[in-house]
């Protein structure tokens, strides 16, 4: 049995291995790898700060033109008048 | 697009109590403040689902009315703003799923994943990813080009991404949310997690 996994065995476990969910002994090949693969660790760093990356647009906020704002104040009290 | 901070917003902040109740009375004061407050952040949750301006109009629209609607239904001791987060983005899924087919791009996925040999190694050099995360904040460019990726994937990739690592719902949730099998949702967000690393390497590449 081979007790190293190959760089795509590794990438396709990133998920799993960012979010700590796999087991102990595969974890545990897949550091190995790391260990021996510098192009992997890149590579993990990369998909890491993508995701990472993702996560801060959580804080952006897109300008949205005071016409519609209007728009939408018009239409919702135009709205509860019917009920 | 303009891209900026939810902490530069300036906005009229009413108490949650005051919302509550000026909605359920129909009080249009308050319905003036509540769209003043709340179309911003929600417009800017229902546009990672779709890019198209006139499509997220229709959804915030639906969103605030559908808000106004179910404020009776709304347990008063939680937390307005996520029970309002969470209509905008299942409208939004509801909206894209009956919108899809007529409305999706041809994206190959597998024009942006990693390639390997026949042994399983990677096949292209990987360089140094070139950026701090949280750069994004400040880098409007690195910013548009992320929200362009996020948009360029398919419905079935976009959404689960985007719950994942935008809204940071678990897997379990995401699976139960888009009707998926565990194991189905936690692939998508992989595979387009693959495709954002690609499509910005490219974009890095033609910075250098």
């Amino acid at each position: 049995m081979r007790t190293l996994f190959n760089c795509k065995e590794c990438v396709d476990l990133l998920m799993d291995y960012l979010e700590g969910n796999l087991d102990p002994e595969i974890q545990k090949k897949l550091d190995q790898h790391f260990a021996a693969c510098p192009p992997c660790v890149k590579f993990l760093d990369s998909y890491r700060a993508c995701s990472e990356m993702a996560q801060q647009l959580k804080d952006q906020q897109v300008r949205i033109p005071l016409e519609l704002e209007n728009r939408l104040k018009a239409f919702l009290k135009e709205e509860i008048k019917k009920v | 697009m303009v891209i900026f901070s939810l902490r530069q917003m300036r906005a009229k902040e009413l108490g949650q109590q005051q919302i509550i109740e000026g909605l359920k009375s129909h009080d249009s004061e308050i319905v003036d403040d509540f769209v003043q407050q709340f179309s911003r952040p929600l417009f800017g949750i229902i546009l990672n689902y779709t890019k198209n301006p006139s499509d997220a109009e229709e959804i915030l629209q639906d969103t605030l009315l559908r808000v106004i609607r179910k404020i009776d239904t709304f347990r008063q001791e939680s937390d307005l703003w996520p029970w309002m987060k969470r209509i905008a983005i299942n409208n939004s899924i509801m909206w894209l799923r009956k919108n899809r087919s007529i409305r999706q791009r041809e994206v190959h996925l597998e024009d942006f994943t990693p390639q390997f040999s026949e042994d399983g190694h990677l096949e292209h050099p990987i360089f140094s990813w070139p950026v701090d995360p949280e750069d994004i904040i400040l880098n409007t460019e690195l910013a548009s080009q992320l929200y362009e990726a996020i948009q360029s994937l398919p419905f079935e990739y976009r959404t689960p991404l985007v719950l994942r690592d935008i809204e940071g719902y678990p897997v379990k949730q995401i699976a139960s949310l888009l009707g998926l099998k565990e194991a189905t949702a936690k692939t998508r967000v992989h595979r387009a997690r693959l495709f954002l690393r690609e499509k910005l390497i490219k974009y890095f590449e033609g910075q250098a």
